[in-house]
């Protein structure tokens, strides 16, 4: 069963990717980056924040139902 | 239609009696508008519209809060028994808008006592404000009762409503901009149009709903 | 309608299939700049001209115009390619014109054997020498513009501030689609519950909903990228933005309902009246208020709708089926979030 500290880091680590991912957007030298050849980087930055958003309600649901397993297997 | 105006008159009873929240809610608006006057000394015409109409969404905010949360539960079935919802419910929309259409006119009137008139367009300014009010008051009475609960209190109302009433504020805001002549807009027949539109959908939503609301 | 489990598949399948299509297809050739932008009557001018996904180099047939309208137009007097993107051609721009505007502005036509015919509106701005002359229609009628070359094959439009960004139609546009058929479930969900009193339509509802959520805020995120390379900052004042910024608050107050501890039956049926009375809220919200004012977005303030110019025959190929597999996808999450949440039902209901 998860404690709340392994759930806390799960949880950064998360956010700490989603930073990662979304950090060459934010300094300057990534925009460009991104702007090259006709802007193409910034229709792969939002396919990744898509899936990004559909593997995280994934992660929540999983994580949710092994909490349920757990109840279940305690009993 | 008598029953209704039952239920407006039991409600200008229960008001009346309660003579301190009626005088608190007029005292608060007033404080506010002369903190404001204090604060500002001299507002722009377009600060001036901004104020009237913040001001008048939490005074509205505050007097519909206890419009179903000062009755108890046994006065509930009691009126369950008694009448038919959508009476019910169109008795609380009339008192409710005539209630916050007179809040509205003591800020106005404390407004120009210390800030100043500066509205040109009378007719479209009442006639916009008054479409308004009834949206407002018509979104505001139905979440209050749906925010009806010992735990949460206002702080879910606000919350509730606040997102929903934001169409009639903004739509309010242009509409008085426009008759305080800040922005000329040929087309305002359309926003008002609009307001009224947001108003028929809301009240027939209301009516619709309110019955399957009312039985829990 | 949607039973068994091949409508899962089949949402997969939908979204490689835009996936593939959708970040393969290349662009229609297309003109990024061209300098000079500005010339007087009468000049000689040399233009440098940027191309996109052009093939200046290997086109043996490289015909350019100057457009003014349908009648006038000039013809290039020399080009010169300097390779695939980059060309540099010679115009004479005639002593006189036809209308009396101080400044008036030439489009760029260019026509080749490989890439077809492709347009820069405004290419080039005239501006009028003092002295004005009569105008003299032979200058104009050199240009002759005709036996176009048409390119064969499929290609997405070539737009130009948005370039290759055009493709973000089918994964955040369309996920807005997705998202108001995912609450409309929702709220058909509700309605049933109010009729019912089942339980699981209640469930149905909240979990439509919360995919709806989801998808509005992967939305907001990916418009706000988008944004960033077209219109260059996160975060406009334009009405839709801020008009789905408050549909969304509105539907964070409908998490927030759910959150609080009443006995289910009271939180069912508060949760759907609110559902379907925030539906409602939101019709005028999204799609009538935006309409009042000037927007950036396209539908507005003689921006070209949806279902113009904007949107051609080889766009809708991938965006209707990227809002029906998006919707799919979110159904399947959804049924997967009712599942889990009937099974903990049933759990501790059990338990008690």
């Amino acid at each position: 069963m998860y404690t709340k500290t392994q759930k806390f880091i799960q949880q950064s680590f998360i956010i700490i990717l989603m930073v990662l991912l979304l950090s060459p957007e934010v300094n300057a030298q990534g925009i460009d980056f991104l702007r090259s050849t006709g802007k193409i980087y910034s229709v792969v930055a939002v396919i990744v924040i898509l899936f990004s958003g559909i593997f995280y309600f994934l992660y929540r649901i999983d994580n949710k139902l092994t909490k349920l397993e757990n109840h279940i297997k305690n009993e | 239609m008598n029953r209704i105006k039952e239920i407006f008159l039991k409600e200008l009873r229960v008001e009346f009696r309660q003579k301190y929240t009626l005088g608190g809610i007029f005292l608060f608006s007033a404080t506010v508008v002369f903190l404001i006057y204090k604060v500002f000394n001299t507002v722009t015409e377009l600060e001036w519209s901004i104020l009237l109409w913040i001001i008048t969404m939490f005074s509205a905010l505050n007097a519909i809060v206890k419009s179903f949360s000062q009755e108890k539960k046994g006065t509930y079935l009691y009126y369950y028994s008694l009448f038919d919802p959508i009476e019910l419910i169109i008795g609380k929309l009339i008192y409710n808008t005539l209630f916050i259409f007179l809040l509205f006119a003591a800020i106005l009137l404390f407004m120009s006592l210390f800030l100043g008139f500066p509205v040109k367009d009378t007719e479209l300014f009442f006639g916009a404000s008054f479409l308004g009010i009834f949206g407002l008051s018509t979104i505001l009475t139905f979440i209050s009762l749906i925010s009806t609960s010992d735990q949460t209190g206002s702080t879910l109302m606000s919350v509730l409503s606040i997102p929903l009433i934001l169409p009639i504020m903004l739509l309010l805001l242009k509409t008085t901009a426009v008759s305080l002549r800040l922005i000329t807009d040929t087309s305002i027949d359309q926003d008002v149009l609009l307001l009224a539109a947001i108003d028929a959908i809301m009240l027939g939503t209301v009516i619709i709903l309110f019955p399957s609301l009312w039985r829990s | 309608m949607l039973k068994g489990w091949w409508w899962k598949f089949g949402g997969a399948f939908i979204f490689l299939y835009v996936l593939i299509g959708g970040m393969t297809i290349p662009l229609r050739p297309g003109i990024t700049s061209v300098q000079p932008s500005n010339a007087k009557t009468g000049e000689n001018i040399l233009l440098d001209i940027t191309g996109y996904n052009t093939h200046f180099d290997q086109a043996k047939n490289i015909r350019a115009w100057l457009k003014l309208d349908s009648t006038h137009a000039i013809n290039a007097l020399k080009t010169n390619a300097e390779g695939p993107n980059h060309l540099q051609m010679e115009f004479q721009i005639p002593e006189t014109a036809p209308d009396g505007n101080e400044v008036y502005p030439l489009h760029l036509i260019i026509d080749n054997e490989i890439d077809g015919a492709f347009i820069l509106p405004n290419a080039v701005f005239v501006s009028r020498s003092t002295d004005s002359l009569m105008f003299n229609p032979n200058e104009w009628t050199n240009g002759k513009m005709d036996k176009f070359h048409n390119y064969t094959g499929i290609q997405f439009p070539y737009r130009n501030i948005l370039n290759e960004t055009i493709r973000n139609t089918f994964f955040h546009v369309a996920l807005w689609f997705a998202m108001f058929i995912l609450l409309l479930y929702g709220v058909y969900y509700s309605i049933r519950y109010l009729r019912s009193g089942n339980f699981d339509n209640d469930r149905l509802a909240s979990s439509y909903t919360i995919v709806a959520i989801l998808y509005g805020s992967l939305g907001i995120l990916t418009g706000s990228v988008w944004a960033k390379f077209t219109w260059n900052t996160f975060w406009t004042n334009d009405v839709k933005l801020n008009m789905t910024a408050i549909a969304l608050l509105i539907y964070f107050a409908y998490l927030i309902l759910r959150g609080i501890q009443y006995d289910q039956d009271k939180r069912a049926r508060l949760a759907a009246i609110y559902n379907i009375f925030a539906f409602i809220a939101l019709i005028p919200l999204v799609f009538v208020i935006p309409r009042l004012q000037d927007s950036l977005h396209p539908g507005n303030g003689g921006n070209p709708a949806l279902g113009g110019e904007d949107l051609d025959n080889t766009l809708r190929m991938f965006f209707y089926p990227s809002i029906i597999a998006l919707f799919l996808i979110g159904k399947w999450m959804a049924e997967i979030l009712t599942r889990y949440e009937r099974l903990k039902d049933q759990y501790f209901i059990k338990s008690k």
